[in-house]
This record gives structure tokens, sequence and C-alpha cells, in this order.
């Protein structure tokens, strides 16, 4: 690069941080990166030895349950907990219905949430009325929840929706809507207008438009949201406590939570239950990681892992 | 029209629930603000308020410093992408878990005969009578707070992980030649970019600690005595296990009142900050 041999030791140049007095720092450094590692070691056992704990004793056979100290592993493995829980104990009934509602909740909350977002984002509204909804929507996330249950149940009861699934879509659909709008807003805003009209100038109508140009661009936002709809309505416990009452209408978290308080003492199918119920929204989130915070957080954080 | 569902959804409910809470329990009749005032003399509402405190103070302070200084320890040590990848995959399973799977770990943690815990405490030299994680006052609030650090931790650590993300290198680098040490640099060059982010941070988890419910239902369900009777365990009792829907729902209103004015509050600050 330089001609000659002239510059052999780069002069240290004014405004440059040169190698020499970054050398102690540096190995201060390296002590608290180790320090870091470790701790993120530990925790790593913090956050994974509970699920092990969890996943062993549902593969543990009854009897191993009693061994005193408790094996970490089972011995003999077997899905024996699982079977119990599931068919022994009819919680698939839960499970089916679990699965019904979640993608009941999944479509209307899409298709409620595309209703508000689209034209929300396309047509000339007044920009009070939009950012008024929007935080007004963002509001419903605050509103704790145990205190709009009681006159849903009041409410619930009233109509003859108790005890019943539709109950549930209604509610997990409300709830789902504020953080589907932002979500689906977001992804939106990045279609450019001018592909759409684009479409429009060469004669589609609306609809079409929305339909072959619009959907198919945004459709990873709607698959993200579906999914974490789904997830949230799969992991919802309170609505389903209260405005159910029997199997027919029961969600799996119920199941889950009636092991619990009900059969405290058969810890494996406890915890075989609970891994059903885990297993499902972790693996879906994993799938769809790339959105979680983003949703959880109203788009305010984006994410880029 | 989909906003008119979510307004009947919503507003009926409200509607309802203030005419409810203006009648007597059971007797009917127009009470005024009978139900209102009678929270004023509800002595158990106040432990129950004073637990809430106690919750939402421990879960959500130990959430905030930890998630904090572990985001900021992290964006300064672990370079390598996988090591990042590695940490948001951990740190992202704990958040999806369903509270009351949640509550299932720990549970199973916790049990004081079969539970792993007490076990790995007698193997690490600790050899007094088992400790009864669940079942004793103080350490039933130790548990159902440390679940919750547990699953939310990890949130504000990947939100303010984020955050530090956004901060322009250029300005670390600028720090670095007017000789900013690791803290200077946290406190002048950092912080200011996570303001609105940890604000938001608190006030996410702020909302979420005070109606805490789930996990609490299926770790301990508000016992030993009311020692984890928190708010929304309460308004649970009196409503669904006393039915007395009329002096629940003005507990409730009370709730909406208070959270719908910091919300305000916090809402013109963020709106500031983030747009």
């Amino acid at each position: 690069m330089t001609s000659g041999g002239q510059a052999v030791e780069p002069r240290p140049v004014p405004g440059r941080v040169t190698a020499v007095p970054a050398a102690r720092p540096r190995r201060r450094r390296s002590i608290l990166r180790g320090l870091v590692l470790v701790s993120l070691g530990v925790l790593a056992g913090v956050y994974l030895f509970p699920f092990a704990w969890m996943i062993s004793t549902s593969l543990k056979p009854t009897r191993e349950l009693y061994l005193q100290p408790p094996s970490l592993w089972p011995l003999r493995p077997t899905l024996d907990a699982y079977t119990a829980a599931l068919v022994g104990a009819g919680d698939w009934i839960l499970l089916r219905n679990s699965v019904i509602v979640c993608l009941a909740t999944v479509a209307a909350t899409l298709a409620m949430a595309l209703l508000i977002a689209y034209p929300l984002t396309r047509l000339r509204v007044s920009p009070r009325f939009r950012r008024g909804l929007l935080s007004w929507l963002l509001s419903l996330r605050f509103l704790p929840s145990m205190v709009v249950v009681i006159p849903i149940f009041a409410t619930v009861r009233t109509v003859g929706l108790y005890d019943q699934l539709p109950a549930l879509v209604l509610i997990y659909t409300a709830f789902s809507l504020p953080f589907a709008v932002w979500m689906l807003k977001g992804f939106l805003q990045e279609v450019p207008q001018e592909v759409e009209e684009a479409a429009l100038v060469d004669g589609a109508g609306r609809p079409r438009a929305f339909f072959r140009i619009v959907l198919p661009m945004i459709s990873p936002g709607v698959l993200a949201a579906g999914v974490i709809t789904f997830a949230l309505a799969w992991s919802e416990f309170l609505y389903a406590l209260i405005l159910t009452a029997t199997p027919r209408s029961q969600t799996f978290s119920i199941g889950v939570w009636s092991f619990v308080t009900e059969f405290e003492i058969i810890w494996n199918q406890m915890a075989a239950v609970g891994v059903v119920s885990a297993l499902v929204p972790i693996v879906l989130l994993l799938c769809a990681r790339r959105y979680v915070i983003s949703a959880l957080t109203f788009g305010a954080v984006r994410e880029k892992t | 029209m989909p906003v008119l569902f979510l307004l009947t959804v919503v507003v009926y409910p409200l509607v309802y629930a203030i005419g409810l809470s203006l009648q007597y329990y059971r007797l009917g009749g127009f009470a005024g603000l009978h139900n209102f005032a009678f929270a004023f003399q509800d002595s158990l509402l106040g432990a129950s308020l004073r637990a809430t405190a106690i919750y939402v103070v421990l879960a959500m302070g130990i959430e905030c410093l930890l998630g904090l200084a572990l985001a900021v320890a992290v964006q300064r040590t672990v370079r390598s992408a996988l090591g990042r990848t590695l940490a948001y995959l951990l740190f992202i399973v704990p958040m999806v878990t369903p509270p009351v799977a949640a509550g299932v770990i720990f549970r199973l943690m916790y049990i004081p005969e079969y539970g792993i815990l007490n076990v790995l405490l007698r193997d690490l030299g600790y050899h007094g009578r088992p400790i009864l994680w669940m079942s004793s006052p103080g350490m039933a609030m130790f548990s159902v707070v440390s679940v919750d650090v547990w699953q939310w931790m990890p949130f504000v650590f990947l939100v303010l992980f984020a955050g530090l993300s956004a901060v322009p290198p250029d300005v670390i680098e600028a720090g670095e030649v007017d000789g900013a040490g690791g803290w200077a640099r946290f406190r002048h060059l950092e912080l200011p970019y996570l303001k609105p982010l940890l604000l938001l941070v608190l006030v996410f988890r702020f909302t979420d600690t005070l109606r805490v419910f789930d996990h609490v239902q299926v770790l301990t369900m508000g016992g030993p005595g009311a020692s984890t009777e928190f708010l929304s365990l309460y308004l649970y009792r009196i409503a669904f296990k006393f039915n007395n829907l009329n002096y629940a729902s003005a507990l409730a209103l009370y709730v909406v009142i208070i959270v719908s004015l910091l919300f305000t509050v916090a809402s013109r600050y963020l709106s500031e900050e983030l747009a």
C-alpha cells in the first residue's frame, strides 16, 4: 500500500485509538467475557433443566415416582403417562376442543384484522381517527382480563353461550384482534401503494387487487399473525376457566390445571399434560420466532435474528 | 364493522359492569355507591392489595434489572452470530410456554417430598428440614415470583438487546475515543437509546404482573392463607366462589379506572418517545 519503507510504523494519528493503551482493558474485558459466558451457561441450565425434568417425569412409569431419591432420568421410559392422561382420563376431548377453538379463533381473527387493518392503511381516513383507533386497540392489551371477565361471564350466561365453544372463540378473537391489527398494519404499510395502484389501473377491482396482489405479498405476516394467535389462544386460561364447566367445552389448559389440583400426586401424568400443553406453542413459535418479540410489543421492537 | 364487533365485546360488558356494581348483592335494587364504599372497609382487599404490590415490585424489579444487566453484558461480550442466536432461542422458549404449563413445571420442582429442588439442595449439603416451597407464606411468594421472573426476564432481555443493537456503532466508537469507560458508555451513550424501550417494558411488565393469575392459580391458588391471593385471584374468589358479581364489578371498575389513567399517562410518553 505504502510506497517505499517510510511508513513501517504507523504514526499515531490524532483522534484514533492506538493499540498500546488498550492492552490492560482488553485483559479485563476477557475476564468479563468469561464471567458473562459462565453466567449464560448457568442461565441455560436454569432454563433448560426444568423442561428436562418435566419431560423426564412424564416418561417415568408410576413405580419410579416413589424412588428416594428420585432418579434424574427414567430407568424404564414409557409413554404410559401420556396414554393414561389423554385416553384414560379423557383429556383428548379437551385437546380436540382446544384445536377447534384455536383454529376458529385464528380464522376469525385474521379475517377481521385484515378488515380493520386494510382500510386503515389504504383508504383516506383522518390521521386523528387512525391514531385514536390504534391507540385504543393498544389500550385493550393492558386491560386486566380479570376485570372484563366478570361482566363477560354475566353476559355470556344471559345469552345462553355459557359452557359452549363459540363463547370462547368470540372472546379470544376479540382479544387477539388488537395485536393482529397492529402486526398486519405493519406489513400492509410495507407494500408499496404503487403496486396496488398499477393493478387498479389495469382494471382489477379493489377486492381482486387485494386478493391477487396484496395478500400474497403480506402472506408471511398473515401466517405469523395466525401462528401467534393460535399460540395465545392455546395458552389462555382465565376465560376458559370461567366460561366453561364441562368437558364439552373445556380447553386443554383447564385439563392441565385440573390434573394439578385434583390428582395432585400422579406426577407423571401431570407432567405429561404439561409437556403436551407446552410443546404446541413452543414448536409453533419457534417457527415464527422472528415475529414473536415484535408481536408482543405491538411492533415497537423489530427483531433481526 | 369489525370495529363495531370489538366495541360491543368490550364496551357492552363495561356498561353491564357499571349496572351490576350499582346494585345490592342478592337483593338487587339500586344501591348507589354502596359497593364502591365497601371496598374501603374490606380488610381482605387490603391484604390482597399488599400482596399484589409486593409481587409487582419484586417481579417487575428483578425482571427489569436482571434483563437490563444481561442485555448489556451479552451485547458487549458475545460477538458471534451463533452465540447470539443461541441466546435468542434459549430465551424465547420460556416466554412462549403457556403460564399453566410453567406452573406445572415449577410445581414438579417445588413439591417438597418428590421435588427435585430439595433433593439438589440436599446434595449440595443442606440437611435442614425440607423446604416447603409452596405452603409456607414467605416461600410461596418467592415461588410465584420466581416463575414470573423465569418466564419474563427473557422478554426484558430480548427487547433491550434489540434496542442496544440499534445504537449506531459510530456513537460507541466516538465515545471510546473520548475515553468513555464501561459505565460512562452505558450511562451516557446507550441509556438514552434504551429509555423509550425501558419505559415500554415497564408498562408491559407492570400491567402483566398486576393482573397475574394463571401460574399462581396452578401453584398456590392464592394460599397458604391469603399470602399469594393477588388482586385477580381475590376478584375471582368474590365473583365466582361467593357469586357476588356486584361487589366484584365495583372492584373491577376501580381497576379499570386506575389502569386507564396510568395508560393515558404512559402512552403520552410512549408515543412521544417512539414516534
